[in-house]
């Protein structure tokens, strides 16, 4: 596996807080990976320390095959992490060009491309003082990408935006990965959001790593087979099948193998079936079982 | 790469119109204003003041007869660039390109794709451009006050540069840029060291009064102006040294053995040491916390 980002024994301590604990991460080259955790489980950090904002208390860390502070290796890179601010006083299109002067790296003519590329054409020249955190989130997203990186960290790429601007970063980040080739890395507090766009997930807590793998493999843990049908529940007991209700259909703990016999015999019981799919366990659900979170709302938008 | 970091830093700048405003255009607009109000007063009194000084007509009549020469006038004013009031603006711009990436939180953007080392040169070398415009501002604002001066007293100009008036205006203004560039490099210092805006404007200038009055403190207590440690602590007393001895201005007494050395000496480490001591906090600055 080629790896863009490695870490081994990566610590962080901030007086008797451990942020990072010992963190052995290695993370693919290609696609989009998301980095999952609740409020203090060691995101930030994690990607402080990436960026070389921060030193690690022990352990050590690569990235694109550099220690982090290796220039050559670092301008391989383009982030955003936490909302991105700009010097007030500039238009949006002064932001992506002075980046471009301190990156050393592209012309006037990236510019337009990626202002378009984020939907803020119509804001080029507006000073970001009067941006919304929205806005200043697509010029982050714009402002990482001005190098044309082949790794891309986003921190919260999403937060502060309308349902349309999430869909359009959404795609954003999926092309960046499909079209251009760039790995994506990416935390968010949106699990489905996460499940939507990445590929592959880490999940953390308190400083540790405790699930890693692909969106799909973890996903298909725990698959049910969700049944709509009439009358279902009944036979579904009389079958020892254990089931439990969703709506107006029920979940049917069943493996795989299994699907095709069991729906033969409720039809042979005189189940009326009107719907039968694989429904796998959703991210949200391991990302609680995972880290032991308390599932409620404000939990799940938290910053 | 440092050529990037200073094209950026000086992209900045030029967009940043209040703070170059503020910290090259006010003090030179300003020194033309106040200039020709003291221009116009003179020229009201001068009646007053030939009758008060009891000056003969002759004289009088030879000092308006005299051409101003511009050259001499532009030769003096370079070594005066130093002046607070141009100081304490220029401090203003330093201090908004020092302490701006933590006031704006934009370390994060930058920090990861160039060495710390080169951000912060990268600003020096900007400072001392910013520097460097203002005192062209006010050299231009000499200018213009000479032909103030020569218009209302109906003085002709004249341009008759010397080679002797040509090396004390190189190394007045390289005497007067190493100063302020000395200022800012303790704003740069105060920026790091406290991520304020407000530090790197203000350490500098109390520490510059505080230079100022060491004489005061340090004689009491039997501490010579010319001995080491008062020109080590007063770097203000060291650049006048140097001025004098580079300048040799008329009627300036004769400088004390030794002390250009030491003024060399505290000259240096006044540059070095806020420069060292800022390069080596940034690098290992947590830039988390912007």
């Amino acid at each position: 596996m080629n790896a863009v980002i490695e870490t081994r024994g990566l610590t962080k301590t901030y007086g008797a807080v451990r942020a990072l604990d010992g963190l052995d991460l290695t993370i693919p080259k290609g696609g989009v990976y998301g980095v999952l955790g609740p409020n203090g489980a060691g995101k930030s950090t994690l990607f402080r320390i990436l960026l070389g904002l921060i030193r690690p208390t022990e352990g050590e860390a690569t990235v694109m095959g550099g220690a982090v502070g290796d220039v050559a290796a670092m301008r391989r890179m383009g982030s955003m992490i936490e909302t991105p601010r700009f010097p007030p006083y500039m238009t949006a299109r002064m932001v992506l060009r002075w980046l471009a002067l301190e990156h050393g790296v592209g012309g006037e003519t990236d510019i337009p491309y990626w202002l378009e590329r984020v939907g803020l054409t119509q804001a080029a020249d507006r000073k970001v003082r009067g941006f919304s955190v929205g806005m200043m989130q697509r010029l982050g997203v714009a402002a990482s990408l001005m190098s044309r990186p082949e790794l891309v960290i986003l921190d919260e790429p999403t937060s502060g935006m309308d349902p349309p601007g999430i869909q359009e970063m959404r795609a954003l980040i999926r092309s960046l990965a499909a079209d251009d080739g760039v790995t994506v890395v990416l935390a968010s507090h949106q699990l489905l959001e996460v499940q939507r766009v990445c590929d592959r997930v880490a999940i953390l807590n308190k400083g540790k790593l405790v699930r890693e793998g692909l969106v799909t493999d973890l996903t298909a843990d725990g698959e049910r087979l969700r049944l709509i049908g009439t009358p279902i529940e009944k036979v579904l007991g009389a079958l020892s099948v254990k089931a439990t209700r969703d709506g107006e259909a029920v979940l049917a703990d069943v493996k795989r193998s299994e699907g095709p016999a069991l729906i033969r015999a409720l039809v042979e019981q005189g189940v009326d079936i009107h719907e039968a799919k694989w429904v796998g366990t959703d991210l949200e659900a391991i990302f609680f079982t995972e880290t032991g979170s308390v599932q409620t709302p404000e939990a799940d938008h938290a910053g | 790469m440092l050529a990037d970091a200073i094209r950026a830093e000086n992209f900045r700048l030029w967009k940043n119109r209040t703070t170059l405003l503020w910290s090259t255009v006010f003090v030179p607009v300003m020194a033309v204003l106040f200039g020709a109000v003291g221009i116009f007063v003179m020229k009201a009194s001068e009646a007053k003041i030939a009758a008060d000084t009891k000056m003969p007509p002759e004289v009088m009549e030879l000092i308006s007869n005299t051409p101003i020469n511009l050259a001499e006038a532009i030769s003096t004013n370079a070594s005066k660039m130093d002046n607070p009031a141009l100081l304490l603006f220029v401090l203003i711009g330093a201090a908004t390109l020092y302490a701006g990436d933590y006031r704006w939180e934009t370390w994060r953007l930058i920090s990861a794709r160039n060495s710390r080392t080169n951000l912060l040169l990268g600003k020096l070398v900007v400072t001392a451009l910013l520097s460097l415009i203002a005192m062209g501002l006010m050299m231009v604002a000499g200018i213009i006050e000479t032909f103030i001066r020569a218009a209302v007293f109906e003085r002709s100009l004249t341009f008759a540069l010397t080679g002797e008036m040509f090396g004390h205006f190189l190394s007045g203004l390289a005497l007067c840029w190493l100063r302020i560039v000395q200022f800012t490099m303790m704003g740069m210092l105060a920026a790091v060291a406290t991520r304020s805006l407000l530090a790197a404007l203000f350490v500098p200038l109390v520490v510059g009064v505080a230079q100022f009055f060491s004489p005061q403190v340090l004689s009491p207590m039997g501490v010579m102006p010319d001995a080491w440690q008062a020109i080590l602590l007063n770097p203000g007393a060291a650049m006048d040294a140097l001025k004098i001895a580079v300048l040799s201005p008329e009627g300036a007494p004769p400088l004390p053995d030794g002390l250009v050395l030491k003024s060399v000496v505290s000259m240096a480490l006044w540059t070095v040491v806020p420069l060292a001591g800022a390069l080596a906090w940034f690098n290992r600055q947590d830039l988390s916390k912007e």
